[in-house]
């Protein structure tokens, strides 16, 4: 027997996916969590690796010594990003150029407020110094790196405690030699800083998006590093003898090594995991077109999987306001959680942004929470029980300041009553998330009633069933292991590495030896890294990808230009290299703007290389075979969904078995969730023992 | 095309006829779902449109109108273009037999005269009605064009002394007839400009209201017309409330404030906007009587409807801005422009460069006088920058290019009252997503010297403006350049005792023997290699400098924000300490004297 282990780092908890091989039990996966330890996070890993070995009756050495892979997924970039305790991170760029960090591009995150306070810099102008030098567009040295110069900026750095500092010259993506040069002098003059250069980490057009990505690299670096480092130490004392495999926000995984280069792929990777786990789940049960909806604590975050596949974009990803251009699976977030405040600003009843967090967190919780949330909503509404554990049974819900709460607002609104505020509450939330939906499909082409909705995250399945009614969708999947989705995520990710070079040229007037060149050189890193990590060179499957636009536009479209082939054979690239380009671009423009331009020649501005190894993920039925046996309801309480106050009975998910179907209205039980069968809906367990709710 | 008409479609318009009692969480959610139809329709634009301008820079607006002609439930884009929209539709209502309308209709529009803003300024609409066949609402969506067919491109004219000069002029015209396109209409509005990207742009805004117009029909179906008219009432209802209740807040009295532009594009110096804004309980009236009205003034003509538009978007800053932006804004808030001033031209002037002044001068003068009632939202919301340097040639085949000089830059972020001037531009500009180096010199032969932050560049106070940036272009091939320059004699002006920006200048030919100041205006053929260098002003000050605190302003030194001299001489700060080795202190007793020092001088001159 061996064993492939996922992990998750939330903010409270941890969350184990073991995935057993070579056995009877080949392909099943066993769940675990346990609380996360904040000072060392490495700790809580290490439990819960305990915790699985005993389940499984081994060691933790022979345990590790038996993992195949251990696949991690972490926040530490975020939670540097939050709690801005990052690197004291300079940087130095071209002479002229100093500012534009600053200017953002013009960008302000609401046009309306003139009260809007800027973003917190993570190089005050003091720490961003410039140095004579200039490359131009087609890669010409225009002036020479002035060396002197640059010492004395990094006089200057030194003076300041520099820890980290990014370089990022103009065009360097085009020539990275002042970069490289500059990278020695730094290390000369800065003894221990940590450096990167922006050709490494995001070798693309425009400055601003180049620059910003290289700083936040910066920043977060050092403890993303130090972090997995600590990580991989513990791990290996342990006896686990491979390499640690960590999640990448483009929704692959890739080793520590690889991570080391641009430790800022990490970002973000967290929600990720959890659309690639989606993807799965819903491609297992025949559905490739989702809508994944993650509705937590304090926020509800959207995503869509098309054709089974969550694309990784590299477009204008603002993460606490700062723009990082790597690809990142795209994942929209609404300040919509359980614990989102509800409160009246002039006449009118809003929910969130604000919210009461973990701590105090909702009244309901009884920890000092004064203010009403939606969790609080959903107690008023019967929605939630007050009688059972919440949350895994780690605690009780109070009713105690609840009904309070939601007087007054009743009395601000002028009606009086407490219930209505709260059904109010509910309804205002539902619309918000509705309509936050429609925002993410807007503009793709995408009706969202055209797809199936897959609902995970603590609070999801409260609301699923009556968004879709809202959105027109008819099916929603409800998995078991959603609680613990990022985490089966990692598992079930490929390791990937998806890269590109800048190469700017018309289709018509290319230099094929530049873009073979090109392709060779990124193909000979991936081949590195992945043999590395110990992987067979035959097992690597590329798919090598051009990004083209119309003259004028800044923003570029991917596609594959050859897919799913062996690394290195670019016998592809023959004499009609453009002519086919020009032609798959444009299918690629008529479906994602609907219209193309005849009457321009295109132009590739980057040549992108992804390639990635299939291993092997969880097994996941679907289909439903009804057994005809009826569930029985253990109790009922006074609820109201959506229909006014009525007994609404109440089913425990443990007493569900595959084959049931539970009609509405009704509400299940879940150890970390709520599941609502709203009028007009019925729940059916699946073969697989998951949920769907689907239209009566 | 008169005054009277623009009476007319200023005019106050009744609500929608309904009896259907409306509860507050309901007219929201329905509010909720028409915003997101904007935004639907604004970024099936973005997303579709071929032009920087619009898919990049973000320069275009969705709203929604009501069968009244009133903005109905809020708008998604730019808010000098969400202001003016209705007034161009209202000029569609009014003749809605003379043109036919029917469902499944698209129109466009952009006459100065008739509603519009400036020509480039495009709005194409259509109609939505309910299964009765009674008209509800009025998708619009407006888009900046890169060109409008006149005698310049781009549609900036500096020496036009009409219309006509500047473009093609559409009061209302059909482009979609009962979901069938009009292809010889089409063409030849497509013929009617420069650019070739335009034929992708305009389909693209046609299938963005043909996009939210079908959502609408949706969301009227579902709910009902009767409850949409009430949600659109309501909506308006409940921001006209909110607007008189912040108004109401604010003392009685009459505020005025002047402020000049250096001249007209003809040389014509000291263009005078005046406003008074008069706050008599929760009425709120701005007046620009006393603004400029001399009939030869060339090149600062600002449109009605633009007029109208610039004055609420400074309203709209200085009030909560959760406050939702519709017509309630309108009829809580008069707004008196006298007839013949250059704030409401008379028929057929050019209205290309009124759109940066003296709208923006209006902005001004309104913050400037809100600022004695509402001190903590007074950010003037304007670009002083005359118009950006604008550099057209001919490439190796004969087609030209033109690089519009919208590039990153710092401009005339004023600090207001806590917080410093800070990015790019003002907020309301701050959807448009400007240009950068790599992606121009990529494009055009041109390079970018520098574009960094000017020390001491903004104007200093309690809270300093952002300091302007000075931007240095070279051409390297031969290149004509356009300019028009303001704001150097009258710089943008600082809030409630804080400082000026600084001067705006603009120098062609750096460097050469022919190097020269641009005093007015522009049309230069520059020769390969020669530099063309802009100091935009930056921020203007709030508050006296003096009470800035005195640890900023030495953190200002260590970013080079603000000199050493300027610490001293303007803020009266004196510093210990070396800024090269960032060891920069507060000599807290040599400050304190120095400032009673300074306090003194400035009052003995008062």
């Amino acid at each position: 027997m061996t064993y492939r282990v996922g992990i998750d780092i939330g903010g409270t908890f941890t969350d184990f996916a073991l995935l057993k091989e070579g056995s009877s039990e080949s392909g099943k996966v066993v769940l675990h969590k346990n609380l996360s330890t904040p000072e060392d996070r490495s700790l809580g890993v290490m439990q819960g690796l305990g915790a699985l070995a005993e389940k499984e009756g081994l060691s933790l050495a022979d345990f590790l010594g038996r993992c195949e892979a251990i696949v991690h997924g972490t926040t530490v970039a975020d939670n540097t990003l939050i709690e801005m305790n990052g690197a004291v991170t300079g940087l130095i760029t071209t002479e002229g150029f100093r500012d534009e960090i600053e200017y953002r591009r013009g960008f302000k995150e609401d046009i309306w407020d003139v009260r809007l306070e800027p973003p917190r810099q993570i190089t005050p102008r003091r720490r961003r110094l410039t140095v004579p030098e200039r490359i131009l567009h087609d890669g010409t040295v225009h002036k020479p790196l002035d060396e002197g110069a640059l010492r004395e900026a990094c006089r200057k750095l030194r003076l300041q405690n520099v820890e980290a500092v990014a370089i990022s010259f103009l065009f360097s993506f085009v020539n990275p030699d002042h970069e490289r040069r500059a990278r020695e002098i730094v290390r000369q003059e800065i003894q221990n800083a940590y450096i990167c250069a922006s050709h490494e980490v995001l070798p693309r057009a425009p400055e601003y998006d180049r620059t910003s990505t290289t700083i936040v690299n910066a920043y977060v670096g050092p403890r993303v590093t130090s972090y997995l480092e600590k990580l991989v130490q513990r791990l290996v004392e342990g006896g686990y003898r491979n390499q640690l495999m960590v999640m990448q926000a483009s929704g692959g995984v890739m080793t520590k090594e690889y991570i080391d280069g641009a430790p800022i792929r990490v970002l973000a990777s967290g929600p990720a995991g959890g659309v690639i786990g989606s993807a799965h789940c819903g491609r297992a049960k025949g559905h490739t077109n989702l809508l994944c909806v993650d509705m937590g604590g304090t926020s509800y975050d959207m995503s869509l999987v098309v054709d089974g596949l969550a694309p990784a974009e590299a477009g204008w990803n603002m993460h606490h306001r700062y723009l990082i251009g790597v690809p990142m699976v795209k994942v929209e977030t609404l300040g919509a959680g359980g614990g989102s405040i509800c409160h009246v600003n002039k006449g009118a009843l809003e929910v969130g942004p604000r919210s009461a967090g973990a701590a105090p967190g909702p009244i309901c919780y009884g920890r000092g929470g004064k203010e009403p949330t939606v969790t609080d909503a959903l107690v008023m509404l019967g929605i939630l029980s007050t009688d059972e554990g919440f949350a895994g049974g780690s605690f009780r819900l109070t009713r105690q300041g609840v009904d309070e709460a939601f007087q007054a607002i009743a009395d601000e609104m002028g009606h009086g009553v407490a219930e209505q505020a709260a059904f109010d509450c509910w309804r205002v939330v539902t619309a918000n998330m509705s309509q936050g939906v429609r925002r993410t499909t807007a503009g793709k082409g995408i009706d969202p009633k055209d797809l199936v909705m897959l609902a995970y995250g603590g609070n999801g399945p409260a609301f699923a069933a009556i968004q879709a009614e809202d959105l027109g969708i008819s099916r929603v999947l409800v998995p078991k292991t959603s609680p613990t989705f990022s985490a089966l995520g990692t598992l079930v990710a490929n390791p990937t590495i998806d890269e590109e070079r800048s190469y700017i040229a018309s289709a018509r007037t290319l230099d094929l030896n530049r873009i073979r060149q090109h392709w060779n050189d990124l193909s000979v890193r991936a081949k590195k890294y992945f043999t590395d990590a110990g992987f067979a060179a035959e097992a690597i499957r590329v798919n090598y990808q051009l990004n083209m636009r119309y003259p004028g536009q800044n923003f570029s479209l991917s596609f594959d230009y050859q897919a799913d082939v062996a690394l290195g054979d670019l016998s592809f690239i023959g004499e009609d290299f453009g002519e086919t380009a020009i032609k798959l671009f444009n299918g690629r423009h008529m479906a994602e703007y609907e219209h193309i331009r005849e009457h321009e020649v295109p132009e590739v501005s980057g040549v992108r290389l992804n390639a990635h190894v299939v291993t092997p993920s969880p097994e996941i039925g679907g289909g439903f075979t009804p057994s005809g046996n009826p569930p029985s309801a253990t109790k009922s309480r006074r609820a109201n969904l959506d229909a006014g106050f009525a007994e609404v009975p109440v089913y425990l998910g443990k007493d569900l078995v595959p084959g049931m179907e539970v009609s509405s209205p009704a509400i299940i039980e879940e150890t970390f969730t709520t599941i609502v069968v709203y009028p007009g809906w019925k729940a059916q367990i699946d073969d697989a023992g998951d949920y769907q709710l689907v239209k009566a | 095309m008169s005054y009277e008409l623009n009476r007319k479609l200023a005019a106050p318009r009744g609500a929608m006829p309904t009896t259907y009692e409306i509860d507050q969480v309901t007219a929201d959610i329905i509010r909720g779902a028409f915003e997101t139809v904007c935004f639907e329709s604004a970024t099936y634009l973005g997303r579709a449109a071929s032009s920087p301008i619009i898919n990049q820079s973000n320069e275009r607006n969705a709203a929604i109108v009501d069968a009244n002609g009133r903005l109905a439930m809020g708008a998604v884009g730019t808010p000098h273009l969400t202001f003016v929209n209705q007034m161009e539709t209202r000029w569609g209502l009014m003749n809605l037999e003379r043109y036919d309308w029917g469902p499944g209709d698209v129109f466009l529009a952009n006459d100065p005269d008739h509603g519009g803003g400036h020509l480039p300024d495009y709005c194409v609409y259509g109609p939505v009605y309910d299964e009765k066949g009674k008209l509800i609402c009025i998708q619009t969506l407006q888009a900046h064009q890169g060109d409008t067919g006149g005698k310049d491109p781009g549609g900036f004219s500096l020496d036009a002394t009409d219309l006509f000069t500047e473009g093609v002029i559409y009061p209302c015209l059909k482009l979609v007839h009962r979901g069938e396109l009009r292809r010889d209409v089409f063409d030849m509005v497509v013929r009617n400009n420069r650019f070739a990207t335009f034929a992708g742009d305009i389909t693209a805004m046609i299938g963005g209201v043909q996009h939210a117009v079908k959502m609408l029909n949706g969301l009227i179906s579902r709910w009902g017309s009767d409850v949409v008219k009430a949600a659109i009432n309501h909506s308006i209802e409940h921001t006209e409330r909110r607007v008189r209740e912040e108004v109401s807040k604010w003392p009685d009295g009459t505020y005025e404030a002047t402020v000049l532009i250096d001249h007209d594009t003809a040389g014509t110096k000291d263009i005078k906007v005046h406003v008074a804004c008069r706050i008599e309980g929760d009425q709120l009236t701005v007046d620009l009587t006393g603004t400029d009205d001399r009939p030869n003034l060339v090149g600062v003509w600002n449109t009605f409807a633009n007029t109208r538009s610039y004055v609420m978007t400074q309203v709209v800053a200085a009030m909560d801005p959760t406050i939702v932006k519709n017509e309630g804004f309108f009829n809580a808030v008069d707004i008196v422009i006298p007839e013949g001033c250059i704030a409401q031209p008379p028929p057929n002037k050019p209205a290309a460069l009124g759109s940066f002044h003296p709208a923006c001068e209006i902005t001004e003068a309104v913050c400037l006088a809100l600022s004695n009632v509402a001190p903590e939202r007074s950010q003037p919301q304007l670009y002083k920058i005359g118009m950006p340097n604008a550099v057209i040639g001919f490439d190796e085949k004969g087609m030209m290019w033109m690089d519009q000089g919208v590039d990153c830059r710092s401009m005339d972020t004023s600090a207001v009252q806590g917080i410093d001037g800070w990015g790019s531009c003002p907020n309301a500009l701050g959807s448009l997503i400007l240009s950068e180096a790599e992606d121009a010199e990529s494009r055009f032969p041109i390079l970018n010297i520098s574009r960094e932050m000017t020390t001491d560049g903004g104007g200093a106070g309690q809270w300093r403006g952002a300091p302007g940036s000075l931007n240095v272009k070279q051409v390297l091939k031969p290149t004509t350049a356009m300019a028009w320059m303001v704001s150097a004699d009258h710089p943008l002006r600082g809030m409630c005792g804080g400082d000026d920006a600084i001067p705006y200048s603009n120098r062609f030919e750096v460097g050469s023997p022919n190097e020269r100041k641009i005093e007015h205006t522009a049309q230069d053929l520059l020769p390969e290699g020669a530099k063309i260098a802009y100091q935009h002003g930056g921020g203007a000050g709030f508050g006296r400098p003096l009470l800035r605190d005195p640890e900023a302003v030495k953190e200002d030194v260590l970013d080079e924000y603000v000199s050493l001299e300027a610490a001293r001489t303007k803020y009266g700060v004196v510093l210990t300490g070396s800024l090269d080795d960032y060891t920069l202190e507060v000599d807290r007793g040599a400050t304190e004297a120095l400032r009673i020092e300074m306090a003194a001088m400035a009052e003995a001159v008062m």
